[in-house]
């Protein structure tokens, strides 16, 4: 069997051959980039000389790297946990762009890229002549994709804003938390990751439609703009009815036995749908009295709820949360449970997927990454029976004689599905030190003889 | 707001015009990926049976009164009028199909012919059962791309375990990290796990099809909605390795800016969220909030002042919001530079002339619905900016158009078709969680 594998480098990433220019910082545009460095893409990061991408001050860094600065005196802005989760499998080339050399280094590699990725404040790049218009003279099938936090429109365009503020004014704020306390932030920026995930889809169209076309175009991705839009359930009901959709706290909206609940060692989440399953959740949590018919439908027990709640919380802290967990689901009842990082580590459903990828960065040490968030598999052979990988479907395929699969993925999927039959995993390389791949990129992309570089490195260009 | 009416089907300039998605995804993740791809003009076939329709329709005889629908209003055919399933499916096709017969596992097999995707959200192996796995699809379309994203993905000792968006907030991290301080861990108002991997699966999705135009090869996309959310929130999983500590619940503070809250307003249940990132930032709103006196104050001069203060100056700031409009503060702040956003509830978007300019929300005329505003396509697209085609499809709404003009089955077999109960227009059943 012909196995193209990403390690031995005989199968490309799907996005192989695609160069992005990267003049991103911070979350946003590092997350959307971060997924086309993943998939395979030749990812440049431009970062200014001298302190780069603001993020890599940003804590926390490891135990032996902190407090700063390092016992050698430089700062430890290589190695802080956001920057070398955001910016894996991507090259760092740093370039002064108030500079007119540092503009012209950039322009030099428009003609080689097929994407520019931005998240400077609307018009930054426009007063530095490095706006959509002038990089798109220099190729006009150039995609250029600006993540801002209100758009490059509208009287918004120039607020300032952080992920609290976008959550707030995308409408996800003011629907979670307590009724009685005041609305709630998430812990994680999902605002802005979101919008930089969301911004890669519409780049990947872009891209194919100026493959197809010879077209590019600019693309304006609002983070405001991606919060309203996953904002569906209080949208559309306030858009239908005329009704305000309101904070419930960790009760599910317009249901009970539906949320966050505190166990023996956490917490779990309790699912009490569909109303035929209802009475097998009295049965695991061993209360007769939630097989009472007042309970039996939703809204029954929604009238009900504290009732219900004063029921379950018995056995539930009596229990701990995973095997709370696998109780509702091997009754197939979709409960969950409060993960924590340390939880999320050692989950054997991820360990056992190969999820995590260990990556050593030498200055920050060896950690274990979260992986792609997708796998692929490539086949090609139609005529092939299903593959079970190892020798039975090698000798398969050899009867067919053209299969040709391969896993793009750490361990395949099993059970009638293609395995790869080497295990590996999408593109996944340490994040770069600062300026690491400038040299490379100026000599080999550019042709700058060492000693234009050297000279470039002295005018503060580079 | 622009407004669109139904029966405009013109996708002529979109980028994805030429590929065709069979979609037998339900509720939110699934149906998210093939909305973003409508968005640009993917001819997307979202197919359900009669007996278990996606259960975002809702239930066939809901209580009077819910929200869901128009004016609270279920109507004669409720499947047709809840509001969240038809902000999901516009500019799609709908069809319905049983595929426990053999008449309707023959259609759906010229589907999967004419199809550049499949994709689906079933629990894992459900298709499977039903005699359809990669292999046999591909079997009848050799370069297909089958995305399959059940909540843990095609393998492992979790793999027939179901969770939905909600789940995966816990499972992910997402609902540990989120909370009032010194308090439990805290839901969100939506379910992040849903359009967080909707997101995800269509961006390798596009990349996948990208692929195949240049090779020819179709792939298997195995998406575990738990890695895809954790995968996004992955820093954190490096922070707690990196200091042995797990994250904070912090209310609505930062480990790096400080003040940095929501604050009540005038009027009923109303805020405004404000942050001060910097030092300048900090004496501007303290200019507006205590005057020269507190932006001159030296114990807040510093992050490290403030965060230390910090109860105090939310205590300072509270007081001065609280009989001001948010509206009014975030115009005032934000003159001085100030990070600051009303808390927006429904009123406020559907109002906001931000929004508004940018035509955030679009007006939709859906025949048994009338005009309704929804959330619009999440980007703005110079070249190709695409638009709301058509409203979300009623139940079976395409029946004729899909059987009939694309895969050119004679009317008179189509009406086989429905005597015999294998498409059709009215639900049989439903399945609600």
């Amino acid at each position: 069997m012909t196995t193209e594998s990403s390690n031995n480098g005989s199968l490309p990433g799907l996005l192989e051959g695609v160069r992005v220019i990267d003049l991103t910082h911070y979350l946003s545009g590092p997350y959307c980039t971060k997924l086309m460095a993943t998939l395979g893409a030749d990812v440049i990061k431009v970062e200014r000389p001298g302190t780069g991408d603001p993020i890599r001050k940003f804590g926390p860094f490891p135990k032996a790297l902190t407090p700063s600065p390092l016992p050698d005196g430089k700062e430890p802005h290589e190695s802080g946990a956001w920057f070398l989760y955001l910016n894996t499998s991507k090259k760092s080339l740093t370039l002064d762009l108030h500079s007119d050399a540092g503009k012209d280094i950039l322009k030099s590699l428009i003609p080689s890229a097929q994407i520019v990725v931005e998240n400077f404040a609307p018009g930054t790049l426009d007063k530095l002549g490095l706006g959509y218009p002038d990089l798109q003279k220099l190729n006009p099938a150039l995609v250029m994709t600006s993540i801002t936090n209100y758009g490059q429109t509208g009287p918004y365009r120039d607020w300032k804003a952080t992920e609290l503020n976008l959550y707030a004014a995308g409408g996800l704020m003011y629907i979670t938390g307590e009724p009685e306390s005041e609305p709630l932030k998430e812990g994680a920026p999902l605002a802005q990751l979101g919008a930089g995930q969301t911004a890669f889809v519409a780049t990947m169209g872009a891209l194919m439609h100026a493959e197809d076309t010879g077209q590019g175009q600019h693309i304006d991705m609002s983070i405001a703009d991606y919060a309203t839009n996953i904002l569906e359930n209080a949208m559309m009901q306030y858009s239908y009815s005329g009704e305000e959709y309101t904070r419930v706290g960790n009760r599910g909206y317009g249901r009970a036995a539906w949320g966050i609940y505190p166990c023996q060692d956490g917490y779990v989440g309790i699912i009490s749908g569909p109303d035929t399953r209802w009475p097998e959740i009295a049965g695991i949590m061993e209360r007769e009295e939630l097989s009472d018919p007042r309970f039996a439908s939703r809204n029954g027990r929604l009238i009900n709820a504290d009732e219900v709640d004063a029921l379950m919380l018995p056995w539930l802290l009596d229990h701990d949360k995973v095997d709370i967990f696998k109780a509702g689901q091997e009754a197939g009842l979709g409960f969950g449970f409060v993960a924590t990082m340390e939880d999320i580590l050692e989950m054997e459903q991820l360990t056992a997927r190969g999820y995590f990828v260990d990556i050593d960065h030498g200055e920050a040490g060896t950690f274990r990454y979260p992986g792609a968030p997708i796998r692929a598999t490539v086949t090609t052979s139609p005529q092939s029976p299903p593959s079970q990988g190892g020798e039975a479907a090698a000798s398969q395929s050899s009867q067919a004689g053209q299969d040709n699969s391969a896993s793009l993925t750490k361990g395949g999927p099993q059970g009638g599905r293609p395995t790869g039959s080497a295990p590996d995993h999408w593109v996944y390389h340490r994040a770069p030190h600062l300026g690491e791949h400038t040299e490379e990129i100026l000599g080999d992309a550019l042709g700058q003889s060492s000693g234009e570089i050297a000279q470039l490195r002295d005018q503060g260009v580079i | 707001m622009t407004t669109k009416h139904q029966a405009n089907n013109g996708n002529s300039n979109q980028p994805l015009k030429n590929f065709r998605v069979l979609d037998l995804s339900r509720i939110w993740a699934g149906p998210y990926c093939t909305k973003l791809m409508a968005d640009m003009g993917a001819e997307i076939i979202k197919m359900e049976s009669l007996s278990v329709y996606d259960s975002h329709r809702g239930p066939i005889n809901p209580a009077r009164g819910i929200a869901a629908y128009p004016d609270c209003e279920p109507g004669d055919e409720p499947w047709n009028r809840n509001g969240w399933f038809n902000c999901l499916h516009m500019s799609k096709y709908g069809i319905s199909l049983e595929l426990t017969t053999e008449t309707g596992r023959k259609v759906f097999e010229q589907l999967v012919a004419i199809s550049d995707v499949v994709i689906e959200n079933f629990r894992q192996g459900s298709l499977e059962r039903l005699g359809y796995s990669y292999e046999t699809l591909r079997r009848i379309r050799p370069d297909l791309i089958y995305v399959s994203m059940p909540a843990f993905g095609n393998s492992g000792p979790w793999q027939k375990y179901l969770a939905y968006g909600i789940g995966q907030e816990q499972l992910s991290g997402m609902a540990h990290m989120t909370g009032y301080r010194g308090e439990g861990p805290m839901k969100s108002g939506i379910n992040h796990g849903d359009p967080i991997t909707g997101s995800h699966a269509a961006g390798v999705l596009l990349a996948a099809l990208r692929y195949r135009k240049r090779t020819g090869k179709g792939m298997f996309v195995d998406v575990s909605q738990q890695e895809s959310a954790v995968s996004l929130i992955g820093a954190d999983v490096l922070a707690y390795q990196m200091t042995g500590k797990e994250p904070e619940r912090r209310g609505n503070r930062s480990p790096y800016f400080a003040p940095h809250n929501s604050y009540q307003c005038a009027g009923d249940d109303r805020w405004v969220a404000i942050a001060a990132t910097n030092d300048e930032e900090w004496r501007q709103l303290a200019q507006q909030v205590g005057g020269p006196e507190l932006a001159g104050d030296s114990r807040f001069s510093t992050l490290a002042g403030r965060m230390e203060h910090e109860d105090h100056l939310d205590e300072l700031i509270s007081g001065w919001t609280a009989d001001k409009k948010a509206y009014d503060i975030c115009h005032l702040l934000q003159k001085e530079g100030v990070p600051a956003s009303p808390v927006m509830g429904g009123p406020d978007l559907l109002a906001d002339p931000h929004y508004e300019a940018r035509g955030t929300f679009v007006r939709v005329n859906h025949e048994q619905v009338g005009e309704m505003t929804y959330p619009g396509i999440p980007w703005k697209m110079s070249a190709t900016p695409g638009e709301v085609r058509w409203a979300s499809p009623t139940l079976g709404q395409h029946n004729r158009q899909i059987y009939g003009e694309l895969l050119g089955i004679p009317a008179e077999d189509i009406d086989d078709l429905e005597t015999q109960g294998i498409i059709g227009t009215k639900p049989t059943g439903s399945r609600i969680i």
